[in-house]
């Protein structure tokens, strides 16, 4: 069953005297635990696609279903509810709080998406996760000391400690070297795959593709490939 | 919940103490101000500021200028009997000498027998306590060029003043003799909410009258205009440091919208750390300003009341949550889109 399922998806931005249709009516389904990359050119929609499947911005036509209800109906302080307790985010840039350290950032995110844990099982749990992602030696810095690598581990430690249903990741590894990109896309599949986490990254990086499950072309407003891969 | 207003003046501590010293500067400023304006205000009407509530009449003849008004003795007679405490009395500027010939400017008042004004013998004076810091003890005999006679210092009374100068009580069989006039210049009931209709008077409520007095609204009004733009400007303060704070930190704020942050959660943040600032500030200028209020010198004419400390620290609290309110306002408006689109913050 998809746990995500996009349909006849239009975007259209005034510019100017004249419209530019950016999505021209995508359809995309993504299956629960599934590591899907949307790559294509720039300007071909991927991002708007991703942003609109998360809720950071409206669709002018069409509709997005998650765990069967439309998002697109949603009204913001719903979209808002989903996001904090159901997605996780991670960005080209890591950004993260520059008043926190490492622990409160994962604390606030925990504190956003309203858990039930108790303060010394919120404490338990981000260290079980920084663990995962090896950061658990830096949890009192702030961000500030630390590397570029560094901060996106957080930035994934944080997209995924309230235990999200769906990751989004635009362009997660674009600030980073190639040694530090490959690293991070391993920590996001190792991730992911034992938490069950639904993914869906827009890369442009095609060497990144090999960690993903499905690939999904993407050209001018439309998807050309729609491919699932056997790993 | 975890506190992010505290986290971040953790944080950022030099920001934060700047604003702090700013708005304690401007509040300390503004409550030194306050006392003078008040000080002054009593160095210049203690005499009827300290009065009962009640209304004072004159000459309409007068146009509003108390010295030349003049109340018509039968007219007087009449008040006099017809109102319970009603009281006649005339207020002119003139000078003493003592045995030495200094000269000691002052404002002798007198009036009719009356429990609001003192009682005064033919030939005795009371005195205003700042002239005993003159030098003029109780007993000391005091002339004047105008007068026959000679005065006898009989006491003082603590913060009697009148435009800015020591009141000197004198009988008034003295003053008739000093001013050659027999007629009083006002009338004075107290304890009437409104005022009586008395045929061929004006009436004035004590703050209107204290306005017929030379000087004292221009004095006020130029001091109170100052402590007013004082508050405005403290509160342009606010609405441009969390203004510029929150220029730096649209990308901040879009990022947490978009992980599910509520943008009332980041109201309150800046809420947080204005009342926080502020009560800090206030807090601090409080006790220096009632501080120098008990040391300020004597002759200083300096006046701070809790009551006023408290009403223009509400004002601020008041005008610094506006201000961080406008300057916040463009949270609203910020789109997690535009943080994500941006660069590294």
């Amino acid at each position: 069953m998809s746990l995500f399922t996009i349909t006849k998806v239009r975007k259209t931005f005034q510019n100017g005297d004249s419209k530019e249709e950016i999505l021209k009516g995508v359809n995309l389904s993504l299956r629960e635990g599934e590591i899907a990359a949307l790559v294509g050119a720039s300007g071909s929609g991927k991002s708007t696609l991703l942003t609109i499947a998360a809720g950071l911005q409206s669709a002018s036509d069409g509709q997005v279903l998650f765990e069967e209800k439309n998002i697109s109906a949603m009204n913001q302080e719903q979209i808002r509810e989903i996001r904090s307790k159901k997605f996780g985010f991670i960005f080209q840039f890591s950004h993260l709080v520059p008043f926190l350290t490492v622990q409160e950032q994962l604390m606030l995110m925990l504190d956003v998406s309203e858990t039930e844990l108790k303060k010394s099982e919120q404490k338990r749990e981000v260290d079980k996760i920084l663990q995962l992602v090896g950061m658990e030696h830096r949890k009192h810095a702030y961000p500030s000391s630390l590397s570029g690598g560094e901060k996106q581990r957080v930035a994934i430690a944080r997209a995924i400690i309230h235990k999200p249903k769906v990751l989004f990741a635009d362009e997660p590894t674009a600030s980073l070297d190639s040694k530090r990109s490959k690293e991070v896309m391993e920590l996001i599949r190792e991730i992911t795959k034992t938490l069950n986490i639904t993914t869906l990254i827009v890369t442009h990086d095609e060497e990144m593709l090999s960690y993903t499950d499905h690939i999904i072309k993407m050209s001018d407003g439309l998807i050309l490939k729609n491919k699932e891969l056997i790993h | 919940m975890m506190n992010l207003a505290f986290k971040e003046i953790k944080k950022n501590k030099v920001r934060f103490l700047i604003l702090g010293s700013i708005i304690f500067l401007v509040s300390l400023l503004t409550y030194i101000i306050s006392g003078l304006a008040n000080g002054l205000s009593q160095d210049n009407a203690s005499l009827i500021k300290d009065l009962p509530e009640g209304h004072f009449y004159m000459n309409p003849e007068a146009e509003e200028t108390y010295n030349l008004s003049r109340i018509d003795s039968s007219l007087q007679e009449e008040i006099v009997n017809d109102y319970q405490d009603a009281t006649a009395l005339s207020i002119q500027m003139g000078f003493l000498d003592d045995r030495n010939g200094k000269q000691q400017s002052v404002v002798f008042v007198t009036s009719t027998e009356s429990e609001i004004f003192n009682d005064v013998k033919d030939g005795e004076i009371l005195l205003d306590r700042s002239l005993e810091d003159k030098g003029i003890k109780v007993g000391d005999m005091l002339t004047n060029p105008q007068f026959s006679g000679e005065f006898i210092v009989k006491g003082f009374v603590d913060q009697t003043k009148f435009s800015h100068a020591a009141v000197a009580f004198i009988n008034m069989e003295d003053y008739k003799e000093i001013y050659k006039v027999n007629e009083m210049q006002l009338v004075f009931i107290p304890k009437e909410n409104s005022p009586h209709e008395i045929t061929g008077l004006q009436s004035f409520t004590k703050q209107e009258f204290l306005k017929t007095i030379p000087s004292y609204s221009a004095e006020q009004m130029t001091l109170n205009m100052i402590v007013w733009f004082l508050v405005v400007i403290s509160g342009m303060l606010y609405a441009i440091f969390f203004y510029m704070m929150n220029v730096q930190k649209i990308g901040l704020y879009g990022i947490l919208k978009a992980i599910g942050v509520k943008t009332s959660r980041l109201f309150t943040m800046m809420w947080t750390q204005m009342f926080l600032i502020t009560i800090t500030s206030l807090a601090l200028s409080i006790a220096i300003s009632q501080g120098f209020n008990t040391i300020a010198p004597e002759g200083m004419p300096f006046s701070l009341t809790i009551e006023t400390t408290l009403i223009l620290s509400g004002v601020f609290l008041m005008i610094g949550f506006i201000g961080t309110t406008i300057a916040s306002l463009q949270i609203k408006k910020i789109e997690p889109l535009q943080a994500i689109q941006q660069g590294e913050m």
